[in-house]
C-alpha cells in the first residue's frame, strides 16, 4: 500500500500549471476577445491620426497598442492567479500537495504572458490587415528575442502582482488603478520622455519600461528614446527582471505561511 | 499495541478578522480551546460535532493548512507546523463540497493536474487516474465537466483526488454531506473499502448513525472542547443508561420534572417545550423503573404519553453537545 514517497519536480509542477491554463482556456477560448477590443481600438485610433506620418510612426503606436494587450493580459492574469484559486476553492488542495506554489503560478504566469502574446499578435494583425500591407519591421530576429524578453520582464511583474494580492483584499482596485497606470507610465502608449520628468523614475521600476524602449530602439529607425540608447536599456531591463524574479521568490516563501496563519484560504 | 497516527496536544486556534472599512475594529474567535486526542493507525476515527464546533478548524490544522494558534499536533510523526513539507505526501484530505474543483474542465484533467502536483511517476499517471475513477464509481464520466457533475459525484471526485497519491491517512470533512440516502451509503461503503486496504481514517461528521455504523472510537467537539472521547459502546454508557423514556403531557411543573429526576436508575433528565406540551426525556439504567413507578410519580395527568426506545449515539450526543461550558 505505501508507496514510495513522491515529490514533483519544479519544473513538473510548472508545467502541470501551465498545461491546466492552456485547458481551462480551450474550454471557454472566448475570453481572449475582450481584453483584445481596447488595444485594438486604440491601435486603430493611432493609425488613424497617424496616417500621414510615414510606416514608422504607425510601427510606433501599433507595437505600443501590442504592448497594451500583452500587459493587459499579464497583469489580470497574474494578479488573479491566486484568486482565481480561492474563488475555486482550489487554493487548499493545492497547497495542501507537495508541489511548490510557486511553481504552480509561475506556470499560470507564463501562460498568461504567452496568451497576451496572442492577443498583441491580434492587434498586429488587425492594423496589418487596415494598413493594407505588413508593418515595416527591421530585424525580424533582434525583434524577436526582445519580444521574448518583454513577455519574461511582464511574467516578473506578474508574479509579484500575483504574491502581493495574496496580502489584500483590494487587489481589484490596485488592478485597476494599476492597468491603466502602467500602459502610460512605462511607455506603451506614448514615450516615456514625453510625460512630466518626475513620472520617469517612477517609470524605470518596471522592467518592461526597459524592454519597450530597446524594442522600439531595435525596430524603427531614427527612434530616440531614453538617453542611454539600446545597450543601457538591455543592462537595465536585465537588472529589473532579475530583481522582480528574487523579490518575487522571497515574497512567495513568506505567502505560504501567511495564509496558514491567517486561515482565510477558502475565502474571496 | 496500535502505532499512534495522530496526537493532538492542548492545541488552540484563534482566528482574527477585521470588521469595518476605515477604522477596523479587530476581532477574535477562539475555534479551539485546547484539544487533546489521540489516534490510532488503521481506525477509523469520527469527530462529532454540531455546527462551529471546530472540525473543519481541526482538520484543517492536522492536513497542514492551518497553523495551531499554540499546542503541538503531530500525524505519522510529523509535526505539523514545523514539517508539513514532509508530511504532505502522506496524507490525504478530503474538504468536500460544491467547490475545490476546476469546474470548467473534464473530471479526468482535474485528476492528472493533481497527480502531477503530487509528482506520481508520469508513467503511472494515467492508469492511477483510471484506478481510482473506477474505485469511486466515476468510470464512463471523466470526460464530462464537472460543472455537468452532480453534488454525489462531486464528493466522489473529491474522494478521488484525495486517493491518487495512496496516502496512508485519509481525512474526510463531512464526506456525505448533502448527498441523497443511497449516494451517501455507497460513500460509507467506499470508506469501510479503504479501511480495510489499511488507510487510517479521521473523519467529521454532524450525524451519529454514521459514525456509529463506521468509527470505532469517537470524539465529541462543542463550542471548540472535547467533550466526550470514547467507543461507541463506551460513549452510551457515559451518559449513562441504555434505555430511554419519552414523557409527554400538560403542564409537567419543577417538582414533577424533580421527582422524575429521583427515580431509580435516572441518570439524566432533559426537558423541552413541545407546542403545548412538554417532553421529559429520561436516561434510564437497569430495570427498575417500571411504567407503574413512573406513573405514580406523576398523579392527575390523565394525558400521559410514554414511550420507551433503546438510547441511541444520537441522544448520548445531544446530551454532551448540551452540557457543553461555553
Ligand atoms: N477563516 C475564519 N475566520 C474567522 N473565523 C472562522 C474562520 N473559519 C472558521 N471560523 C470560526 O471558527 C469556528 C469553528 O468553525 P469550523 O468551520 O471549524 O466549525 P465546524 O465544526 O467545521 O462547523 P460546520 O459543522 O458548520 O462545518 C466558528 O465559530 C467559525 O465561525
Ligand atoms: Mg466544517
Amino acid at each position: 500500500m505505501s508507496a514510495p514517497v513522491l515529490r514533483p519536480s519544479f519544473g513538473r509542477t510548472m508545467f502541470a500549471s501551465l498545461r491546466l491554463s492552456l485547458h481551462m482556456f480551450l474550454a471557454d477560448p472566448q475570453w481572449v476577445i475582450p481584453s483584445t477590443i481596447a488595444p485594438v481600438m486604440f491601435a486603430l485610433a493611432a493609425f488613424e491620426i497617424y496616417r500621414g506620418s510615414g510606416p514608422l510612426l504607425i510601427l510606433y503606436a501599433v507595437l505600443g497598442a501590442g504592448m497594451m494587450s500583452m500587459w493587459g493580459q499579464t497583469i489580470y492574469g497574474s494578479g488573479w492567479a491566486i484568486w482565481q484559486d480561492r474563488e475555486f476553492g482550489t487554493l487548499e488542495p493545492t497547497l495542501g500537495s507537495p508541489s511548490s506554489y510557486l511553481g504552480v503560478i509561475g506556470g499560470r504566469v507564463i501562460w498568461n504572458a504567452l496568451s497576451g502574446l496572442l492577443g498583441g499578435a491580434i492587434v498586429v494583425l488587425v492594423v496589418g490587415v487596415a494598413y493594407g500591407q505588413p508593418l515595416p519591421f527591421q530585424a525580424p530576429i533582434v525583434f524577436g528575442l526582445l519580444f521574448a524578453f518583454v513577455i519574461l520582464s511582464l511574467a516578473a511583474v506578474g508574479l509579484v502582482l500575483a504574491s502581493i494580492f495574496v496580502y489584500t483584499r483590494y487587489a481589484g482596485f490596485i488592478q485597476n488603478v494599476g492597468e491603466f497606470a502602467f500602459y502610460i507610465g512605462t511607455g506603451a502608449m506614448f514615450p516615456v520622455i514625453l510625460l512630466p520628468f518626475w513620472v520617469t523614475p517612477f517609470s524605470l521600476v518596471f522592467p518592461p519600461t526597459w524592454v519597450i524602449d530597446a524594442l522600439r530602439y531595435a525596430s524603427i529607425p531614427g527612434y530616440h528614446g531614453f538617453a542611454w540608447g539600446f545597450t543601457g536599456d538591455i543592462v537595465g531591463a536585465v537588472v529589473t527582471t532579475a530583481l522582480y524574479v528574487g523579490i518575487a521568490a522571497s515574497v512567495f516563501r513568506r505567502v505560504e505561511r501567511h495564509v496558514l496563519e491567517v486561515g482565510n484560504l477558502d475565502e474571496y | 499495541m496500535a502505532k499512534t497516527a495522530i496526537r493532538i496536544e492542548n492545541v488552540r486556534r484563534v482566528y482574527s478578522s477585521r470588521k469595518g472599512f476605515l477604522f477596523q475594529e479587530k476581532v477574535e474567535s477562539e475555534a479551539l480551546k485546547g484539544v487533546d486526542l489521540t489516534v490510532d493507525e488503521g481506525e477509523i476515527f469520527g469527530l462529532l460535532g454540531p455546527n462551529g464546533a471546530g472540525k473543519t478548524t481541526l482538520v484543517k490544522i492536522l492536513a497542514t493548512l492551518l497553523l495551531p494558534t499554540s499546542g503541538k499536533a503531530s500525524v505519522l510523526g510529523y509535526d505539523v507546523a514545523t514539517q508539513a513539507r514532509e508530511l504532505r505526501p502522506h496524507i490525504g484530505l478530503v474538504l468536500g463540497g460544491e467547490r475545490g474543483l476546476y469546474n470548467r474542465i473534464s473530471a479526468r484533467e482535474n485528476l492528472r493536474y493533481f497527480a502531477d502536483l503530487y509528482g506520481l511517476p508520469v508513467a503511472d499517471r494515467e492508469r492511477r487516474v483510471e484506478e481510482v475513477l473506477r474505485k469511486v464509481g466515476l468510470s464512463g464520466e471523466e470526460t464530462r465537466r464537472v460543472e455537468e457533475y452532480s453534488r454525489g459525484m462531486k464528493q466522489k471526485l473529491h474522494l478521488a483526488r484525495g486517493l491518487l497519491h495512496s496516502p496512508k491517512l485519509l481525512f474526510l470533512d463531512e464526506p456525505t454531506i448533502g448527498l441523497d440516502p443511497k449516494s451517501a451509503r455507497e460513500m460509507r461503503k467506499l470508506i469501510r473499502g479503504l479501511v480495510d486496504e489499511g488507510v487510517t481514517i479521521f473523519l467529521t461528521t454532524h450525524y451519529m448513525f454514521e459514525a456509529e455504523e463506521l468509527c470505532q472510537r469517537v470524539a465529541v467537539l462543542s463550542k471548540g472542547r472535547i467533550v466526550a472521547r470514547d467507543t461507541v459502546a463506551g460513549l452510551k454508557r457515559l451518559v449513562g443508561g441504555d434505555r430511554t423514556i419519552e414523557i409527554e403531557s400538560y403542564g409537567l411543573d419543577g417538582p414533577e420534572v424533580a421527582r422524575l429526576k429521583a427515580l431509580p436508575g435516572v441518570s439524566h433528565l432533559t426537558s423541552e417545550d413541545f407546542g403545548p406540551r412538554e417532553r421529559v426525556t429520561l436516561r434510564v439504567r437497569g430495570n427498575d423503573l417500571t411504567h407503574d413507578l413512573l406513573t405514580a410519580a406523576l398523579p392527575g395527568h390523565r394525558d400521559l404519553s410514554v414511550r420507551e426506545r433503546p438510547t441511541s449515539l444520537e441522544d448520548v450526543y445531544l446530551d454532551l453537545v448540551e452540557e457543553a461550558p461555553e
